[in-house]
């Protein structure tokens, strides 16, 4: 008897714990939002600056300071959910943009898949994902037409560890797709070594860590895989899980790195901004163009600029392997996932002001959160996207 | 008062110690006091233990009969806190030596209890040789042996003969007793205690079991505590009363023929508890 | 008179607040029934367009590819299984040691706060376990136990294939480990809770017939608790089974092969769960999750049946002691 009572006593203890942890996290956006406040001056400051350009425009709005308050009619909570890699930069979005226009949105990063039934079965505003849907996936959906608005961009870099190499090494995609197929399986494999003779690579076998949870990042590195390997094409395909045929599977980015950090002689493939903010060694990429490509913002946006003319009218891009000299090949856009065909018209609203304060005004957050802006080429085709949105049969963006 | 006393019990006794001679399995207690924690449980007691004969510990709840029962054999100190002082003698040597394995003395002063306890998850049959298997290992054909004269001993061979093989918690209570006498004389014991071994059993239960002390008596040493008086009338040749003061302490308060005790009992306490005026 | 014949001074139906806290039990135990079969059926129709897809080939092959959506669950079942049982053979002897030490050894005064401490273990929440696991248990298993093993037991025949193979750090008896400290509290609360349960008559009774306390603990503890004992592990198990978030950190989580050898990495039935389970974004996909998570329902379902008829002959003893 006194045994359950202990127990039971405890289990109230770490419901209690639970509970107050909890707590901590719901008010964590709050304590963002007041932070926001300082930044609130500066956008209007933009905003006064802009407005006289939107006179002067046939047409088009203008771009970035267009937004700059609340718009009457407009609906004052918005819901959505989906990809968790935008969810650091959607979180900073909404709550400055909450500030801005006073429009609450809530957005839960359950995932690329949980984002994209949310939507499809319309119990959200508005979905994310990672990858685009698929042909089969867009017919499934309940509310008409989706449309794809790219919001920002990911790339992925390879990291590695191997004991007593410290020059940077160089991969190629005949490399990478060997070593992640299981066609290479030494570091000192000729191949390799053709790229980096002076690195001293040792003869262990190499160690092949991925990610064992479904995610976007999986999908961009497949993706990039699929495109340059006809055998990894017909063998294991791109998608957020795939079949792997070699290697560890660790959960998230940091397990990732983890497992590359413990185990000497392996390889891994982590989000560039959790390259770069835990200052992991990362590999060269040769490009389409035939250069070596250092992961970075700057070079990952440099890829998306690469496929704008080339991108189809839908958005779904892939942008691997795309040309530039200096963009770097695996590198995948992010996208909100919203109907063209609005039903509540001051959902309609607000969703498209706050869709067209992302792509311009929220662009400046993405290089300080670690993610590469929208290339202006691929902006422009985004606008047209959000002025197609229509409610009743009118465009539901109002302009301002 | 109680000094005095307690001096002529000491007399007493030491009067009947010659009767405990080598050979025949006599026990002699001398000064023994025993504790639990920091309360003293009994205190001071001396008394022979006849060889061959029923020897009763009597006395109202309370007056630590059974501790001195528990001590005999040295399992009052298996209770945590249990303590013992003074000397228990058993064919002329102390159980409470330095040199002594309480072990190997259990083995020869074996022990029933009050509330039948066979071990629930052996047969009858393996309840018996339980004792046996601890020391040695013996051809079935001994155990077989072994296990019909235990059982016959205890006067249970013709109830069980034939579910050998059933589990010992699967008879009934005065049954489980039994094998448990059984069990216990299996080893071969030079003496048997018992704790009250009738006090959960129905007066049939119970009559069988005195018929088989009377029994037994034949072959081992028998110290019963009981706290029926009829009972110990009707089994004991020796009984020994005890009671405790206003300290709560245990005291040997008569020791003698048990014939004696009932109908002449020398001291003013004994007659009282034995007519019934107190206790 | 007539008012005791009347019955007046009596009457007077059920009391009210009995009345309600009747009807409010009922309810609730049978709310949680209903919840239990609304699980199953739901589990069941998301699991169903994966299991007419499949088959029976869904047990029995190990090819998981969401691209081709091509999908087999042995792999999990194997991962699942083997690890339960590499947990249930270290904590089992473990926690009984532990338990017999509470109960038979530790003086008193220590027994409360030292039991205290072990049942503390059980409420550290998973993932703590499964980062000390990844960080500190991994890499030691690696260097320094695995390799051990595989140069003295890896020699032997036959059981030598169970630690053959490259030594990676992430492998299902580093989940087995994990598995085997997370369900060591429970086992050895309740083993303890068993052996404090066995009567004190029954020690008495073996140590009076000349019994060293090994041989009471032998002859008279452990019997009479062995079948509470095989309860407990079963309790353990059933945490094994279902455990999810320390060993998705150290198994290694691959399906890709099915090996003897516990040094391979290897993959469960509730990592596989977890960590798809968001991402899961075709509905044939989503499908076989579930209907993995069927499979683990039923898989746990199954040993526990299997785990209570063996507690069922164990309690039985000998013919006859129903009695106990």
């Amino acid at each position: 008897m006194r045994f359950g009572f202990k127990w039971s006593l405890l289990a109230v203890l770490l419901v209690v714990v639970l509970a107050a942890c909890t707590n901590t996290s719901t008010t964590a956006p709050t304590a963002t939002a007041s932070s926001g406040v300082s930044q609130a001056p500066g956008a209007q400051g933009t905003a006064s600056q802009t407005s006289s350009v939107t006179g002067a425009t046939s047409g088009r709005p203008a771009g970035a300071g267009l937004i700059n308050g609340p718009y009457p009619g407009e609906a004052r909570n918005l819901n959505g959910a989906g990809a968790t890699f935008p969810a650091v930069l959607y979180t900073k979005w909404f709550s400055d943009y909450a500030q801005l226009t006073g429009v609450q949105i809530n957005y839960q990063s359950i995932g690329s898949g949980g984002g994209i039934k949310a939507i499809s079965d319309r119990t959200v505003d508005f979905g994310a994902s990672d990858a685009p849907l698929t042909d089969e996936q867009l017919k499934a959906v309940k509310g008409g037409q989706l449309l794809h608005i790219p919001t920002t961009l990911g790339g992925v870099a390879v990291t590695y560890n191997i004991p007593g190499v410290s020059k940077q090494l160089k991969f190629t995609p005949e490399t990478l797709s060997g070593i992640f197929l299981g066609t290479i399986t030494k570091w000192n494999d000729p191949k390799l070594v053709a790229d980096n003779p002076d690195a001293g690579l040792p003869g262990n076998n190499i160690v092949v860590v991925h990610r064992s949870d479904g995610s976007g990042t999986t999908n961009i590195f497949t993706d990039y895989l699929s495109n340059v390997s006809s055998d990894w094409k017909s063998k294991v395909g791109v998608g957020t899980s795939v079949n792997w045929p070699v290697g560890l599977g660790e959960k998230g980015n940091e397990g990732v790195s983890a497992g590359v950090k413990q185990n000497p002689n392996s390889i891994g493939y982590v989000e560039v901004i959790y390259a770069i903010q835990n200052k992991l060694g990362v590999g060269l990429l040769k490009n389409k163009a035939g250069n070596f490509v250092q992961p970075s913002t700057e070079t990952v946006s440099e890829a998306a600029a690469g496929v704008a003319q080339s991108i189809a009218p839908d958005l779904r891009a892939s942008i691997v392997n795309a040309p530039g000299a200096n963009a770097y090949p695996i590198a995948g856009l992010t996208y909100i996932l919203i109907y063209q065909q609005q039903t509540d018209k001051a959902k309609a609203i607000a969703l498209t002001r706050m869709l067209w304060w992302g792509i311009h005004d929220g662009q400046k957050y993405t290089t300080e959160l670690g993610y590469s802006p929208l290339p202006q080429e691929i902006v422009s085709k985004v606008e047209d996207k959000i002025l197609s949105v229509t409610v009743n049969g009118q465009q539901a963006f109002p302009g301002k | 008062m109680i000094t005095a006393e307690r001096d002529t019990v000491k007399q007493d006794s030491e009067n009947k110690t010659g009767i405990a001679r080598d050979g025949e399995h006599g026990m002699r207690v001398v000064n023994l006091s025993a504790w639990y924690g920091p309360v003293q449980a009994v205190r001071d007691i001396n008394l022979s233990i006849v060889p061959q004969a029923i020897t009763a510990i009597i006395g109202p709840s309370g007056c630590g009969k059974s501790t001195l029962l528990r001590c005999l054999n040295r399992m009052h100190e298996v209770i945590p806190g249990g303590r013992v002082g003074g000397v228990v003698l058993l064919d002329g040597q102390n159980i409470y030596g330095p040199e002594v394995d309480p072990v190997r003395v259990r083995r020869l002063v074996g022990m029933v209890f009050q509330k039948p306890n066979p071990f629930p998850m052996m047969s009858v049959y393996d309840n018996v040789v339980a004792g046996i298997k601890l020391n040695r290992s013996l051809p079935k054909s001994e155990l077989d042996d072994i296990v019909e004269r235990s059982l016959r001993q205890a006067a249970l061979w013709g109830e069980v003969k034939d579910k050998l093989n059933v589990s010992g918690a699967s008879l009934s209570g005065g049954q489980q007793q039994r094998l448990c006498i059984a069990r216990a004389i299996a080893i071969k014991p030079e003496i048997i205690l018992m704790d009250e071994p009738a006090s959960a059993l129905d007066p049939l239960a119970t009559y069988r079991i005195e018929e088989l002390m009377g029994d037994l008596k034949e072959r081992y040493t028998i110290v019963v505590v009981t706290h029926n008086m009829q009972q110990a009338s009707r089994v004991s040749d020796y009984t020994a009363f005890m009671l405790a003061g206003d300290d709560r302490i245990g005291e040997l308060v008569e020791y003698g023929d048990t014939n004696e005790v009932f109908t002449n009992p020398r001291d003013k306490r004994t007659e009282g508890y034995i007519t019934g005026r107190f206790g | 008179m007539d008012k005791i014949a009347s019955g007046s001074r009596f009457a007077g139906g059920e009391d009210q607040g009995d009345k309600l806290f009747r009807w409010l039990v009922t309810g609730l135990a049978v709310g949680t029934i209903v919840l239990l079969a609304l699980i199953i059926f739901l589990v069941f129709g998301d699991a169903r367009s994966a299991l007419l897809q499949f088959g029976l080939s869904f047990l029995t092959t190990a090819i998981w590819d969401p691209v081709a959506e091509r999908f087999g669950a042995l792999a999990f079942i194997y991962g699942t299984l083997v690890t339960s049982a590499v947990a249930l053979l270290i904590a089992g002897p473990i926690s009984v040691g532990a338990a017999l030490f509470l109960t038979e050894y530790v003086p008193k005064w220590l027994r409360e706060p030292l039991s205290f401490l072990i049942e503390l273990l059980a409420v550290i929440p998973s993932i703590i376990y499964g980062l000390w696991g990844l960080f500190i248990l991994a890499p030691l298993m690696r260097d320094a136990v695995e390799p051990f093993l595989q140069n003295t037991l890896g020699q032997v025949p036959v059981i030598g294939a169970l630690f053959s193979g490259a030594i990676l750090g992430r492998d299902m008896l580093i989940a087995g480990v994990i598995l085997a400290i997370m369900i060591l509290p429970t086992v050895t609360a309740v083993s303890r809770e068993v052996l404090r349960a066995v009567p004190d008559t029954q020690r008495e009774g073996m140590i009076a017939l000349g019994a060293t306390k090994w041989e009471m603990i032998q002859g008279a503890v452990l019997p009479y608790a062995k079948a509470g004992i095989a309860g407990a592990s079963v309790l353990g198990l059933a945490r094994a089974l279902g455990e999810t978030m320390a060993v998705t950190m150290v198994i290694g989580n691959s399906s890709s092969a099915i090996s003897p050898s516990l040094f391979t990495p290897g993959y469960t039935m509730a990592s596989a769960i977890a960590n798809q389970f968001t991402e899961a974004d075709s509905e044939m996909y989503f499908s076989a999750l579930v209907a993995v998570a069927l499979v683990l329902l039923l898989v746990a379902a199954l040993v526990n049946v299997a785990a209570r008829l063996l507690v069922w002959r164990v309690a039985r003893g000998p013919q006859g002691s129903a009695r106990l």
